[in-house]
C-alpha cells in the first residue's frame, strides 16, 4: 500500500506504519521525546535534532483555515481534477493539508468543521482527506 | 574602511517563448550587454555564479558548467546556486560574498532558464515537485494552489476582494508594455482581469505569473573597481534572507510570509533604512496575492491594507511606493534563474535614470524582493545610487 494519490518515494518504516494505521482508521504523529515537538504528518527525526520519537493519536476532528478549488493539476493528477485541497485544523492544534469532499465551493466556508477519514484512492493507494461534520 | 559593493554592468535577455534559443544563447544575449555596459570583456572578470533553478526545464544537466563555458569564462572560478524562483538572488548574494570575502574583486552573475519547451502541464508538475514529495505533492497541490490557499485565507481574514487581485494584474501589464524586455507586452482591463478562467479558485489565469524563458546578468565590482570601471555604480547596502518550512501546513500563518518580514528586516537594518525611504521596488508577484502579501510583508503598508493599498494606486508611478515598473513576473515572465537577477537589473536601472517611460522619477533607494517557492527561500536587497 502507497500514500497519496501520486507518489514514487521509497516506503520508509515510518510511512508504512502510518499507512497500516491508516487503513484502520486512525490518524497517527509522532513526538519528540526530548523536546515534546508534535509532528502531524509524522517524521522520523524532531527539528531539534533528536531521534526518539514516540506515536501518538491525533484527533480527527477540526476545522477549515484554507482551501482552494484545483482546476488545472499537474499532469501526473489530472484524472482526479478538478479536486478541492483544503488545510485544517485539528481540535489538538496539528495542521494538515488534504482533498475534502462532500463539498462544494459554493457550501465550503473558512471555519466550517470537518473530520478525517481514511480513503482508498485506488486498491493500493490511500490517503487522508476531510468531510463535513455531521 | 569597509568597501563597498556595486553593480557595474547589466544585461538582459528577451523574456518569452524562445523557440529561437536554448539556455546557452539566452545566457549569452544577457551577458553580452552586461560586459559591454561595464566596458570590460570576460578577462576582466574573476569569478562567475549561475544560478539555473531546474535542470528537468531544459533538459541539461549542471547548466552552470555549461553556460560558464559557453559565454568564455573557461578556467575561471564558477559555482552554480539554486534556490528556486529565488534563484536569481541567491545569486546576487552569492556574488556579493565572494567579494566581501575576497576571493574575487569582480563577479559575474548569470541567471537562466528555459520553460517552455516542456509545455504548461509539465512545467506544472517539475514545480508541484518543489513542494514536500511524501505528505503535500501527494495531494496535486501545485504551486498556484500553494498561493491559491494563502488568498482564500487573506481574503477570509482580511476582506481582500476579487477586484483587487486583479488590479495588482492590471498595474503590472500596464507596466510590462513599458519594458521592451517583457513576455507580455499588452494592457489587460480589470474587467477582462476579474472574469479570467480559473486556474486554482480564487485565483484565475491573470493572477498567475507566466512561464516563460528568459536569462539576465549583472556584474558586481568592490567599491574601488567599481569607481575605476563604473561612472555610475549602483551601491548595494543591505541584504537580507531568510527561509520557512518546506510544508505550508506547518505555517503559523497562512496570511503572510514570515521569511519576506524576516528578510526584509535584516536587509533594513543593514542599508540603515526603512520602508518609508524606498524610492522605487520590485517585489515577487509569482502570483497577484503574492505582491498584495509583499506589500504588508515589507512595511509598505499595514498587515491586511494590502488590497487598499494597490486600490488607492499606492504602488503606481505618482504613489507612495512603485512596485513592479518592469511588469513584475505577471507580464514581464519569470523564468525562474533569470528573475532575481533580472529584479537587481531593474532596480540599477531605476537608480541610474534610465528606465524610460517607467522610470520612477529622481528614485535614489531601490529594493528588490525575490521568493523561492512559497516563502521557503526570500532574499531582499536594497540598493543605493
Ligand atoms: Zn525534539
Amino acid at each position: 500500500m502507497k500514500f497519496g494519490y501520486v507518489s514514487w518515494l521509497p516506503q520508509t518504516e515510518l510511512v508504512s506504519k502510518f499507512i497500516e494505521e491508516l487503513k484502520n482508521k486512525r490518524l497517527m504523529g509522532t513526538q519528540c521525546k526530548q523536546c515534546a515537538a508534535k509532528y502531524l504528518p509524522p517524521r522520523a527525526h524532531c527539528k531539534c535534532g533528536s531521534h526518539e520519537m514516540e506515536w501518538f493519536e491525533a484527533p480527527k476532528t477540526g476545522k477549515i483555515l484554507t482551501y482552494t478549488l484545483v482546476t488545472f493539476g499537474p499532469e501526473s493528477m489530472a484524472k482526479y481534477a478538478p479536486y478541492i485541497i483544503a488545510v485544517a485544523e485539528l481540535d489538538d492544534g496539528s495542521r494538515l493539508l488534504a482533498h475534502i469532499t462532500g463539498v462544494t465551493p459554493k457550501t465550503l466556508k473558512v471555519d466550517m468543521r470537518v473530520q478525517v477519514v481514511s480513503h482508498h484512492v485506488t486498491e493500493d493507494r490511500i490517503v487522508y482527506k476531510f468531510r463535513p461534520t455531521e | 574602511m569597509t568597501q563597498k559593493i556595486g553593480v557595474i554592468g547589466i544585461g538582459h535577455a528577451k523574456f518569452g517563448k524562445r523557440k529561437d534559443a536554448t539556455i546557452r544563447e539566452l545566457a549569452h544575449e544577457a551577458v553580452k550587454p552586461a560586459l559591454e555596459d561595464a566596458g570590460i570583456t570576460t578577462t576582466d572578470i574573476d569569478a562567475a555564479v549561475i544560478g539555473v533553478a531546474g535542470d528537468e526545464f531544459a533538459a541539461q544537466g549542471s547548466s552552470g558548467a555549461l553556460i560558464h563555458d559557453y559565454i568564455g569564462m573557461k578556467n575561471k572560478p564558477m559555482f552554480r546556486v539554486e534556490a528556486a524562483c529565488a534563484t536569481g538572488s541567491a545569486g546576487i548574494r552569492a556574488a556579493w560574498s565572494l567579494i566581501k570575502a575576497g576571493l574575487a574583486e569582480t563577479v559575474l552573475v548569470v541567471g537562466a532558464e528555459t520553460m517552455t519547451q516542456v509545455g504548461s502541464p509539465k512545467a506544472t508538475e517539475l514545480m508541484a515537485k518543489a513542494g514536500d514529495t511524501r505528505w503535500e505533492y501527494p495531494f496535486g497541490i501545485t504551486f498556484p494552489g500553494f498561493y491559491a490557499l494563502m488568498a482564500t485565507a487573506h481574503m477570509h481574514e482580511y476582506g481582500t476582494t476579487r477586484e483587487q487581485l486583479s488590479m495588482v494584474s492590471v498595474k503590472n501589464h500596464k507596466y510590462g508594455v513599458l519594458n521592451p524586455y517583457a513576455h507580455l507586452q499588452r494592457e489587460v482591463s480589470l474587467e477582462e482581469a476579474v472574469k479570467s478562467l480559473t486556474i486554482c479558485h480564487p485565483l484565475n489565469l491573470y493572477d498567475c505569473c507566466l512561464i516563460s524563458d528568459g536569462a539576465a546578468a549583472v556584474i558586481l565590482a568592490n567599491e574601488e573597481k567599481a569607481k575605476k570601471l563604473c561612472d555610475t555604480p549602483v551601491w548595494i547596502t543591505g541584504l537580507g534572507s531568510a527561509s520557512d518550512t518546506m510544508m505550508i501546513s506547518e505555517r503559523q500563518t497562512l496570511t503572510s510570509l514570515t521569511a519576506t518580514r524576516l528578510a526584509a528586516e535584516k536587509a533594513y537594518r543593514m542599508a540603515r533604512v526603512s520602508p518609508d525611504d524606498i524610492d522605487v521596488a520590485v517585489v515577487h508577484d509569482c502570483f497577484t496575492i503574492a505582491e498584495i502579501m509583499a506589500y504588508e510583508d515589507l512595511g509598505f503598508c499595514k498587515k491586511g491594507e494590502g488590497g487598499k493599498f494597490i486600490e488607492e494606486g499606492q504602488s503606481y508611478i505618482g504613489g507612495e511606493r512603485p512596485v513592479n515598473m518592469d511588469g513584475g513576473l505577471k507580464a514581464k515572465g519569470h523564468p525562474l534563474g533569470a528573475t532575481g537577477v533580472s529584479m537587481t537589473v531593474e532596480i540599477t536601472r531605476q537608480l541610474r535614470g534610465e528606465a524610460n517611460k517607467r522610470q520612477v522619477s529622481g528614485a535614489e533607494i531601490g529594493l528588490s524582493h525575490n521568493v523561492g517557492e512559497t516563502g521557503q527561500y526570500c532574499f531582499v536587497h536594497i540598493y543605493a545610487r
